[in-house]
């Protein structure tokens, strides 16, 4: 008991006395006046959908992640959205590791309400398969440090968030239609979610005097104060959501106060946020650029490539679905050529970090590798790349077992490749390229 | 911490005091905390660090805020690891008839009797020969957290840079703890925000900077 005495953080009355002095003279403790929000920094981090939100000393960050689920009952055409808030121990001493406190479940409702209710990010287009699949968007708010005012930042980190996530395009397929073929990152651009505005909320701080209002408290005003409000509202005038959980009592027409009040302030954070948003997209076209004249440059030494052969690749990278597409890829490539290898050393090229590799393309490029020497005998290089045997369907060993002894030394050497990691199995393949393109010139 | 301070294979017969931070093993003597080392003529090697933890030392004058009232003794957080005691008759002239009655939050300058690892300190109301010499309770005013450092720094003689400034221009009162805890007082509430955050911003500031930003201050309310 003395060690949770000892560990919370305490207000003398002297403070309490003078925060509301202070305000009686429209002046708060850190300068401001009533109405002024704290610094604002918002940092976008190079991942899609992670944000970063400073409110003075307040500090919040987001990330948000997308899944394929099956819809709920009595919304099959709808995606779904999701905000899960933890509030980490070193934000604050009263937090609690394991037990949300009041005010963690109220701040999860309030900021998912006011994206939910306003419609604000369009959930009917996250839908895939109508009844059996769609994308379920997961926001989650880590609160790393607490100055005040949580709800504001969270909120603000949350709709950065969104605004830079993109999720990975997926199409139909398969002989029905029914079958869902999600695209990576490489392949086919991500697309971003369909936002129609953004919600802004604005939390309020009462006092005991009637007059006294206070926009964005910090956390000693917020032990100070007698009443909250939060309001929602978008840069549109739109209300989207109120908050008034207890506390002191307020006539309407401060509320209507308010109202306008939080009206100029989501104006200019909804400015300050798509201007943070921009920047991020800005350098994230600049990065892709980049990307792409390395792959210009690959290109021209490598030999004629057909895009058929690229959207059979697309269509093998499977993520978390039973579908047999893997099968029916094996079929097809079992008539390749050098040419199709060095398309796909082209697209390994650019698996950038480990976040972008993906087992299955490693499985689909070995396959195509082994068809690919057994066609052509001997004449090819030994050496071969690592080797995910325990992803590979029936047909590639039995290629293997029927071919010469280069390909069984391949074999072995691919064994023991199997420990090296991602940048010695990228080098083999700039070998290989070269002597591939070199024997098709032949 | 970590880094190797003094190598004694090669010195003996020295005797060398050390004081916080640094720690002797075998034949090194090495630093434990963050900090800059310092010297004192002929013998004394210290670590100076800031931290915004505050670990009790006796004879230390700390702001303690009152969280609860026993029989015998009061229950004051000083900012440590643990509640301090401030026992009811540590004051001048304290008898059983004169308890003071302090309601919980009062802000307390205290000093600190006794501070053993493991034990809750003892707090005192009085100096060391028994009188009131400026402790006890402190009315009105506002009081802000900073590091140890910075406290130490405005302690420090000759006066701090920023206090010099500011006490050219504004009359107020103040009340340094070492325990990381300032209480600012004025005539109006203007100038107590003024001192409390030309006080917040001036940690890493040197000494000219300081008397820049404190003129800065000033100017934007004049």
């Amino acid at each position: 008991m003395e060690q949770r005495l000892a560990n919370s953080w305490r207000m003398p009355i002297n403070d309490i006395k003078f925060i509301e002095t202070a305000l009686l003279s429209d002046l708060r403790v850190d300068g401001r006046r009533p109405f002024d929000h704290r610094k604002l920094t918002i940092k976008l981090a190079k991942e899609d959908g992670s944000a970063e939100v400073h409110l003075g000393h307040t500090h919040v960050m987001a990330f948000v992640t997308a899944q394929l689920l099956r819809p709920y009952r009595d919304r099959p055409n709808e995606g779904s959205l999701s905000i899960f808030t933890e509030f980490s121990p070193m934000a604050d001493p009263s937090f609690e590791p394991a037990r949300p406190a009041d005010a963690a479940v109220e701040l999860g409702r309030v900021i998912d309400r006011g994206l939910r209710e306003s419609r604000a990010i369009d959930t009917e287009s996250l839908c895939v398969l109508s009844g059996k699949l769609v994308w379920s968007i997961r926001v989650d708010i880590h609160i790393l440090d607490n100055a005040g005012n949580l709800v504001d930042a969270a909120n603000i980190a949350a709709l950065a968030s969104l605004l830079t996530f993109r999720r990975p395009e997926c199409s139909l397929s398969g002989d029905d239609g029914q079958e869902v073929v999600v695209h990576p990152p490489e392949h086919r651009d991500p697309i971003p979610l369909i936002i129609h505005h953004l919600p802004i909320a604005v939390t309020f701080g009462f006092f005991s005097n009637e007059n006294l209002l206070v926009i964005d408290p910090t956390h000693q005003e917020e032990r100070v104060m007698t009443g909250r409000m939060t309001a929602t509202v978008n840069s549109n005038g739109d209300v989207c959501a109120i908050q008034k959980a207890g506390g002191e009592g307020v006539s309407q027409s401060v509320i209507m106060h308010c109202l306008k009040l939080a009206h100029t302030k989501a104006t200019d954070i909804t400015t300050k946020i798509r201007d943070a948003v921009e920047i991020h997209n800005n350098e994230r076209a600049l990065r892709k650029i980049k990307r792409h004249s390395s792959s210009v440059a690959v290109d021209v030494c490598g030999a004629v490539i057909g895009l058929g052969e690229q959207n059979q690749l697309d269509g093998s990278h499977l993520e978390n679905l039973k579908l047999k597409e893997e099968e029916n890829f094996m079929e097809c490539e079992a008539t390749p050529s050098g040419q199709v290898q060095s398309k796909d050393q082209v697209s390994k090229d650019f698996v950038g970090g480990p976040s972008s590799w993906d087992p299955y393309s490693e499985c689909v490029n070995s396959d195509l590798l082994k068809a690919s020497l057994a066609s052509r005998g001997p004449s090819v290089p030994s050496k071969q790349k690592d080797s995910r045997r325990e992803t590979k369907p029936k047909e590639p060993p039995q290629e293997i077992k029927t071919d010469s002894s280069p390909i069984d030394n391949a074999l072995t050497a691919g064994q023991n490749n199997e420990g090296k990691t991602l940048k010695d199995a990228v080098k083999p393949k700039h070998k290989r390229k070269k002597k591939v393109s070199s024997n098709s010139e032949n | 911490p970590g880094d190797v301070v003094l190598d004694l294979s090669n010195m003996t017969n020295h005797t060398i005091k050390l004081g916080g931070g640094l720690r002797q093993d075998c034949d090194v003597i090495s630093v434990m905390k963050a900090g800059t080392l310092r010297f004192s003529k002929p013998n004394k090697y210290w670590v100076e660090n800031s931290q915004k933890r505050y670990v009790p030392h006796a004879e230390d004058s700390v702001l303690g805020i009152v969280v609860d009232s026993r029989s015998d003794n009061f229950l004051v957080d000083i900012k440590g690891p643990a509640i301090a005691f401030l026992p009811v008759l540590a004051f001048e002239g304290g008898t059983r008839r004169n308890i003071p009655k302090f309601e919980i939050g009062t802000l307390l300058y205290v000093r600190v009797v006794k501070a053993n690892p493991g034990m809750n300190p003892e707090l005192s109301c009085t100096d060391a020969s028994g009188k009131a010499a400026e402790f006890g309770a402190l009315k009105d005013g506002y009081m802000f957290e900073c590091t140890t450092g910075l406290s130490r720094m405005l302690l420090s003689s000759p006066t701090c840079p920023v206090l010099d400034a500011l006490g050219k221009k504004l009359s107020f009162e103040i009340a340094v703890g070492l325990n990381g805890r300032v209480w600012v007082n004025a005539a109006s509430p203007p100038t107590t925000i003024i001192v409390a955050n030309a006080i917040m911003n001036s940690e890493t500031l040197s000494g000219a900077q300081q008397r820049i930003m404190v003129e800065k201050l000033l100017q934007k309310i004049q």
